[in-house]
């Protein structure tokens, strides 16, 4: 369970001005928005990487935001972080790269062979083949395939919760189908929640269990995106159809 | 106004010089410009000792891997040498040249050995080196590091449960502290070496004499000397590139932004500490 409580964030103006979101166990939400609403940062907040300056996030019941050291440390092994461009680490080739994902502890007692298959069936399950990837830099990557060992170190480590910052930023429509198929099988497979920001409201649509819309640092809405899709309100109808703004639609932002 | 009239508008109030907005006018302004850069010096101050106490309790809790160590100690130390060595070369043959012009016919030339000895090892062997690896080390370091902060590599460390002070700055400030000395030990010879040939080689005056000369006024205590400058700015070196880099912000243009002040930042540090250790070590 991840829940979001009062969450404040500023840096030279609002960011985050009181988000309060409750994320169920197994569930796979959408958040959407406009650029510049708060929906990165919201998502940094959920594991201790920025800093909330009122409220809480917790997961499962522990505050992140009061965690140190190792608590804090022992919560993120957790969660599994897809960066929006993979954020592999340059001087590591893909089977160093994944390993990462892997608790330090844990990786210092696992035998060479056994953190091989570790490693080989993370990257399977993203669908790469470890043989042609495994001994290669970030570098020598296309977009999707950084994209997808970037979430093949998010689930090695076997977490509850994975954390999608615009997973499908910067990859083709096909690539992007595949990395959203990739999303649903792993809810699916691990029974992980997933928290997805997105700016792409039609792929997300047909694999999200809720949506929700941030707002000038609020929730604007939530719902299932049978709701989304149905709904009334004037910022929503106009992202889902990305309507050119009116003059209505301008006051309102 | 329409909407091209208005963005015009504010373009060109953006361009427009602004009037100073404090109270006692532009000594004012200039006063709370620098107070703000004070501000931020100190800021930088505070945070490079809390990064140094960090460091501090890695290393003596054993939680440094020496592998990264080594890693970074073979490209600091071993291939900085050529460098290294071409300039502390160069810096003893003009000391030696120099020296030979003012004394040529007026001192004796045997002195000349004791003029490069202490030049070489009191200052331009250190201070030289440090110099060469501010450009060769500490704007990599700088560079590397911030340009892992904007591709969110660093968050990426923090996501997995990895302390970037212990993977990153931790191994390369205690390799610089290893590597420095050396390299400023190799310095301080290859530039002797050099000077003495120089001597010998433009003046006439003889390995024999040259180091009579410099036996004249050598102290042991000289050589100290030498490797704790050598020490102190292989500590200061890459802490300050470390904290530069892991400070980064805003893309490709903030890391060069963040590399350049590094850069000034080592520089002054080192011509600061440099100053220091004179009335410290030198009574």
């Amino acid at each position: 369970m991840v829940e979001y409580e009062g969450v404040y964030k500023t840096f030279d103006a609002p960011v985050l001005a009181g988000v309060d979101l409750a994320i169920p166990q197994g569930e796979t939400i959408a958040v959407v928005g406009h650029s510049g609403t708060g929906k990165s940062v919201l998502l940094k907040t959920t594991i201790g990487l920025i800093a909330p300056d009122r409220g809480d996030v917790r997961i499962d019941g522990e505050s992140v935001v009061r965690a140190r050291g190792k608590q804090l440390n022992r919560i993120r092994r957790k969660v599994g972080y897809v960066f929006q461009n993979a954020a592999l680490f340059d001087s590591m080739n893909v089977l160093e790269n994944v390993s990462q994902g892997i608790a330090e502890d844990e990786l210092k007692r696992l035998p060479g062979p056994e953190l091989l298959r570790r490693v080989s069936e993370a990257l399977e399950h993203v669908n790469l083949d470890p043989r042609a990837v495994l001994t290669k830099l970030p570098s020598e990557l296309s977009g999707g395939m950084r994209k997808r060992v970037g979430l093949a170190r998010a689930i090695v480590g076997r977490p509850e919760i994975l954390l999608y910052d615009e997973p499908v930023t910067g990859l083709d429509p096909v690539n992007g189908t595949v990395v959203h198929r990739l999303i649903a099988q792993l809810a699916d497979e691990m029974g992980v929640t997933s928290i997805i920001v997105t700016h792409d409201i039609d792929g997300v649509l047909p694999i999200a269990d809720r949506v929700a819309m941030l707002d000038k640092g609020t929730i604007r809405f939530v719902g299932t995106p049978d709701d989304f899709r149905n709904s009334d309100d004037i910022l929503v109808r106009a992202f889902l159809h990305r309507e050119v703004p009116t003059e209505e639609l301008l006051e309102v932002v | 106004m329409d909407a091209q009239s208005r963005i015009t508008g504010a373009l060109e109030d953006s361009h427009r010089p602004r009037r100073s907005l404090s109270p006692l006018g532009p000594a004012g302004s200039f006063l709370a410009k620098l107070g703000r850069r004070g501000e931020r010096v100190a800021e930088h101050a505070g945070q490079i000792a809390l990064l140094a106490w960090g460091i501090i309790s890695l290393t003596f809790t054993g939680k440094v891997s020496l592998r990264e160590i080594l890693r970074h100690v073979h490209w600091m130390g071993i291939q900085s040498l050529p460098i290294v060595l071409v300039t502390s070369t160069l810096a003893g043959v003009v000391t030696s040249q120099q020296g030979g012009y003012q004394f040529t016919g007026s001192v004796p030339l045997y002195i000349l050995g004791s003029v490069v000895v202490s030049s070489v090892v009191l200052e331009l062997g250190p201070v030289l080196t440090a110099v060469v690896l501010i450009g060769r080390v500490g704007a990599r370091i700088t560079a590397e590091l911030g340009t892992m902060q904007v591709s969110e590599q660093i968050d990426a460390l923090h996501s997995l449960g990895r302390d970037p002070v212990r993977v990153l700055a931790a191994p390369r400030v205690i390799a610089g502290a290893l590597s420095f000395p050396v390299l400023v030990a190799i310095a301080n010879t290859v530039g002797i070496l050099a000077g003495m040939a120089a001597a010998q080689g433009t003046l006439g005056l003889s390995p024999q004499s040259f180091m009579y000369g410099a036996q004249l006024f050598w102290h042991n205590w000289d050589m100290f000397y030498s490797l704790a400058k050598g020490t102190t700015f292989g500590l200061v070196i890459p802490l300050i590139a470390t904290h530069m880099g892991l400070v980064t912000r805003g893309g490709a243009e903030g890391v060069g932004r963040a590399t350049t002040s590094a850069v000034v930042f080592m520089l002054l540090a080192v011509l600061f500490l440099d100053a220091l250790f004179p009335p410290l070590l030198l009574q």
